[in-house]
């Protein structure tokens, strides 16, 4: 789930701040044991450490294998690592297995930006976002084993060197390729494909021992006379058979762990509990799953050795759980082998396995797209089946209850929502989103299914979705594309607009193209056409650095369990992260961030330059290059131009043809390359960084300060309530082009506007609304009593915190400081 | 056809059923010491300054010669400002105009816009005040026009208008909110400025005509003036025959006092508040005398 903005300059989720305001206390659901706070109590106190294990074993048997097929070289390195890993059965859990270390634990990936590893290992506990503890002994295997190794080897320094100057210039320093500019961001340094979802259905049917003997007799079946057969074929068949081995090899150690625990066990109740643990895990993942705890251990060992296997954005998912889980839960439950609680009981295991793992970015970067140890593995729910009838089933409501009992902000929750959605579960879903904590997410089957099938996809395919990582839409085994995307600063494009092509921060360098002394446009159309020029040059940029992105990591990724788990790639015989795969549909992305900013900027400049000119272009600029100092009246008045999120067209039409310029590019060029590059508005953190590069901006916003996230307006701009938030939102879209992605939207509302019975009912026709509108990604924030309190502080941030107060709903800045401390304490004596 | 509007609400929770937009029209017979909403009572538009919102940098006496003038630590208009002319003055809109001339036509456009929340929820248009009634003309324009584009309509009314309007609104009406604060009217009479037979006999002769009109009576429950079973009894069982109509009570908040020391009012109630024990006793009454 992607992180909230904050002012704070560490970004808590919704759920985290929540628990903020019960002073840390954790409620859990009681289970007979009290098994769940157990574990909990276990790691909670611990600091985030790095494990090197995964790193170390994969560098040695890379230094070993050079010369071989890559996939053959990463299958022989998962194998070894299989061998070697420690491997754990945790005190209480009842699904055994771990990546790394006990306790918070985040692992390293040095073959995608190892060449940062020796300032890592310096400052990782001391860095401001995300510090990880690191021993002394294992410091000394990153510096001394693992890290000169890589150097000249990473991926890192391979695109570096490869980008054209003027790539270059908006992607990292060229005097210090070390060094981001945050113009135009790469993401594909930060992990090795982007966010993922694999077919957990084939594993669990299957079974990797089925798995093995297929490749093996494809493999026996080869012409090996053909250079084809010989050089690309069988080395991916003998990956395949390496990699079954080695889940299977993996699998089997931690049945051997948990018998051996058993037998020292002195409490006759879990001696029972490490005995079937053990007995679970000689079956499974070898051989097909044939209950729920088989199948809930087979996923988990699936899900545990994809991390193993690289760094997949945002963390591997766990697709539509509640349809590839159901016939074993069903079963289970008619049989009487499982309750519902004992169901809740092991999904909590495993949430509270996945809560252990933190996403590790060693590059300065990485860490700053993703702060406050971000990850989010997208548990899916509802929608359509590959028929396209509805798919909700008893496993949808009770992954949604859990969610409601479960204290903790995993697993990340995703709900389809479609126009035949059960009463029942929109209605559930209000409830869940009622939380506060910001759960679920949801995601539009009425827009994601027909852009999926403008790409070539089959009905079943498209219906058969799986969310993956933040908002993605992920087709298992149609999907080829996993190169990761890049960042547009759209805030920059504003001021590359003002200063011809420069920036405040770069000073006289040229960055990009001249588009003129703004000081000589007569017009707005001039203004916004060099606008346009510029935002053009930069997706161009952008464009030819995913080119060459593109074609680089198959140089350097090879994914052969990954590509064990989806059809194309067995059928082609080709490694899921090959640059082009046979009959797939290769789906990429660019990232423009700041929307908001720039179309309101953009209005700013409009009406108060152009229209009534109050200023001139260079008064403008003397006030943005002071931040405003001593212009306080003035930039109060640029943020009051009309602006994105209100549903006036005098702002959307900027902001839609903003969008429409970006879509037109890319229906252009995209196809050029071999694959499309769509549109999309997911910042993860990346608002962040890239708005502390971009100077006072036209609509008011200071230097430095964060840029408006996804398609969300800016921050406190949207002043005209939710419903005029999701109108801008269609209005700004461009739904004639099927290069449109996925636009992340936020709305804010206070608890006590949607509280209770009547609560439900408006958040459900909210989401019927919205589901109506055709919008991609919705997701609900319900202010806590501390967001109040800094409300109280500083109003001018938050003048569009809608509170509900006795007979109606009032904006909480209009209020008088003795009814907003009132409404405070309302609130505090309802979350009690 | 134009009217003077104050406020148009969208994403309105509370007013009806449903996902609503309410517009509010200016001007008010009553003079309710409680008014939520000052800058509502008087027909013509009004021009406020909140103190909380000025950041003191000068402008609007700089720039706005012979509009406004500094009164003792206040900021004062000199003439009635215009809603742009309030914008260009005030970067920080410490200076707001209150009321504003709209078309009917226009109005409905903009309500018009939130057409799939209503849908989705039984939404649609509330009329609100002041009393709607005071532009009944207008009122009419608007609920016509609304229920020409089957958008659901509503009015919230205090009842004190001629009762040939009320019936000509009524007619494009899906639902009635209709105030009856006190039942006795001499005391009405004390507390809003006017007597309450009218309001009553309307009332009377709206249900009688229009006996399928779903509607909600309403009562503020005002500390120190209507707080007590006997008035609340006494609204049920004059409401309590006519078939579609129920009952509700409304706290009483003090949310409108910004908006007095804004427009150079004192706030009449100063700092009385209600109690909320004595508020949930008063509902369950309520209920429980509605079922009998």
């Amino acid at each position: 789930m992607p992180i909230q903005p904050s002012r704070d300059s560490s970004a808590y989720s919704p759920q985290e701040s929540r628990l903020q305001t019960q002073s840390g206390r954790m409620v859990f659901p009681g289970g007979p044991r009290g098994r769940i706070r157990k574990i909990y109590e276990s790691f909670q106190d611990s600091k985030a450490a790095v494990d090197v294990q995964r790193a170390k074993y994969f560098t040695e048997s890379f230094k070993s294998t050079e010369g071989q097929p890559l996939i053959l070289r990463w299958a022989k390195a998962l194998r070894h690592i299989a061998e070697k890993i420690d491997v754990y059965v945790d005190d209480h859990q009842l699904l055994a297995g771990r990546a790394g270390r006990e306790g918070k634990y985040g692992l390293i990936y040095p073959e995608l930006d190892g060449c940062f590893l020796e300032n890592f290992a310096k400052n990782s506990d001391s860095r401001t976002e995300s510090p990880f503890a690191l021993t002394g002994a294992d410091r000394r295997i990153l510096l001394e084993e693992i890290a000169p190794y890589w150097t000249g080897k990473t991926y890192y320094e391979d695109l570096a060197a490869s980008l054209p100057e003027d790539v270059l210039r908006v992607t990292f320093d060229p005097a210090d390729t070390f060094t981001s500019r945050y113009i135009v961001n790469e993401t594909s340094s930060m992990r090795s494909a982007l966010q993922w979802v694999h077919d957990y259905q084939t594993g669990l049917e299957k079974g990797f021992e089925t798995i093995k003997q297929e490749a093996a007799a494809r493999l026996s079946s080869l012409d090996l006379h053909d250079p084809l057969d010989a050089l690309e074929k069988a080395p991916f068949l003998e990956a395949i058979i390496i990699t079954a081995d080695a889940i299977n090899l993996w699998a089997r150690r931690h049945s051997l762990l948990a018998a051996e625990k058993a037998a020292g066990e002195s409490d006759p109740v879990r001696r029972a509990e490490l005995l079937q643990i053990a007995a679970v895990c000689a079956r499974v993942p070898r051989l097909p799953a044939r209950d729920f705890h088989e199948a809930l251990q087979a996923q988990w060992f699936m899900q545990l050795f994809s991390r193993l296997e690289q760094k997949t954005g945002a963390t591997i998912s766990n697709g539509r759980m509640d349809q590839y889980l159901y016939p074993y839960f069903q079963a289970d439950i008619a049989a009487g082998r499982q309750t519902e609680e004992s169901v809740k009981e092991l999904f909590q295991c495993m949430w509270l396995g996945m809560a252990q793992y933190v996403d590790l970015y060693v590059s300065p970067a990485g860490v700053r797209f993703n702060e406050g140890y971000a990850h989010w593995e997208a548990v899916t729910v509802g929608g359509v089946d590959a028929e396209g009838r509805d798919a909700v089933n008893e496993l949808t409501y009770l992954l949604l209850a859990d969610k409601r009992e479960f204290p903790l902000n995993y697993p990340d929750l995703a709900a389809r929502v479609h126009a035949g959605s059960p009463r029942r579960y929109l209605h559930e879903l209000a409830l869940t989103v009622q939380e506060g904590a910001g759960f679920p997410k949801l995601i539009n089957d009425e827009e994601i299914i027909p852009v999926l099938l403008a790409k070539g996809a089959e009905f079943a395919e498209a219906n058969d979705y799986a969310v993956s990582g933040c908002t993605e839409a992920r087709m298992p085994n149609r999907d080829t594309y996993t190169a990761p995307c890049p960042y547009i600063n759209l805030g920059a494009a504003v001021e590359l607009t003002l200063h011809n092509g420069r920036m405040e921060k770069y000073g006289d360098e040229l960055l990009t193209i001249e588009t003129g002394e703004p000081e000589n446009f007569a017009t707005f159309e001039e203004f916004f056409a060099a606008y346009i020029r510029q935002q053009t040059f930069l997706i161009a940029q952008a464009f030819k650095q995913q080119y060459i992105v593109t074609r680089l990591r198959e140089k350097h990724f090879a994914s052969p369990f990954g590509s064990s788990l989806h059809r194309l790639c067995q059928k082609n015989f080709q490694d899921l992260h090959a640059a082009k795969i046979e009959g797939g549909i290769d789906i990429g992305y660019f990232d423009m961030i700041g929307f908001g900013s720039a179309a309101d900027s953009l209005s700013a400049v409009k009406k108060f330059v152009y229209e009534e000119k109050l200023l001139t272009i260079a008064e403008l600029k003397r006030a943005l290059k002071a931040d405003f100092r001593d212009a306080e009246p003035l930039r109060l008045r640029l943020s009051g131009a009309p602006a994105y999120g209100n549903n006036d067209p005098r702002a959307d039409e900027i902001a839609r043809q903003i969008d429409l310029a970006a879509l037109k590019f890319s229906g252009e060029y995209a196809k050029k390359m071999g694959f499309s590059m769509d549109l999309r508005y997911v910042p993860v953190t990346s608002h962040i960084p890239l708005g502390r590069v971009v100077g006072a901006l036209p609509n008011g916003r200071r230097a430095g300060v964060f840029l408006s996230d996804g398609s969300s307006a800016s921050h406190g701009a949207d002043t005209t309530g939710p419903t005029a938030v999701l109108l801008s939102n269609r209005a700004t879209k461009n739904p004639a082009f099927s290069n449109r992605a996925s636009r992340l939207l936020n709305i804010k509302l206070s608890p006590s506007a949607v509280a209770g019975e009547e609560g439900t009912k408006k958040l459900t026709a909210l989401i019927k609304s919205w589901r109506d509108l055709k919008l991609w990604h919705l997701q609900f924030n319900i202010i806590n009593r501390e967001t109040l309190e800094k409300a109280k502080a500083d109003p001018r941030s938050y003048k569009n915190l809608l509170v509900r107060v006795a007979g109606y709903s009032a904006y909480f800045v209009e209020l008088s400081p003795d009814l907003q401390e009132d409404i405070i304490l309302r609130t505090e004596h309802k979350t009690v | 056809m134009t009217g003077i509007v104050f406020n148009i609400q969208r994403f309105s929770l509370h007013d009806g059923t449903g996902i609503r937009t309410v517009v509010f029209l200016k001007g008010c017979p009553l003079r309710c010491p409680w008014c939520a909403n000052p800058e509502s009572q008087r027909r013509e538009p009004e021009t406020a300054w909140s103190a909380a919102k000025c950041i003191g940098c000068g402008d609007c006496l700089r720039t706005g010669a012979g509009a406004v003038k500094r009164e003792g630590g206040r900021v004062v208009p000199l003439r009635r400002l215009s809603g742009a002319e309030a914008e260009r003055l005030c970067p920080a809109q410490a200076l707001q105009v209150f009321g504003e001339e709209r078309s009917a036509a226009d109005i409905i456009d903009i309500v018009e816009r939130d057409m799939i929340f209503y849908e989705n929820s039984e939404g649609g248009l509330t009329l609100s005040g002041g009393e709607p009634l005071t532009q009944p003309a207008f009122t009419a324009a608007l609920l016509r026009e609304a229920q020409g584009r089957h958008i659901h309509t509503a009015m919230e009314t205090g009842g004190l208008a001629d009762y040939q309007d009320l019936r000509a609104a009524a007619r494009h009406l899906d639902q009635l909110i209709y105030d009856i604060k006190i039942f006795d009217s001499r005391r009405h009479q004390e507390q809003t400025g006017a007597g309450n037979q009218a309001i009553l006999e309307n009332f009377r002769r709206l249900m009688d005509e229009f006996p399928r009109l779903p509607t909600l009576a309403r009562t503020p429950v005002i500390p120190g003036v209507n707080d007590h079973e006997k008035e609340i009894s006494d609204i049920i069982d004059f409401i309590r025959p006519y078939p579609n109509v129920s009952y509700e009570l409304l706290p009483y908040h003090r949310l409108g006092a910004p908006k007095y020391e804004a427009l150079g009012r004192a706030y009449p109630l100063g700092k009385r508040a209600l109690d909320a024990g004595r508020f949930r006793r008063l509902q369950i009454f309520a209920e429980r005398r509605m079922a009998r």
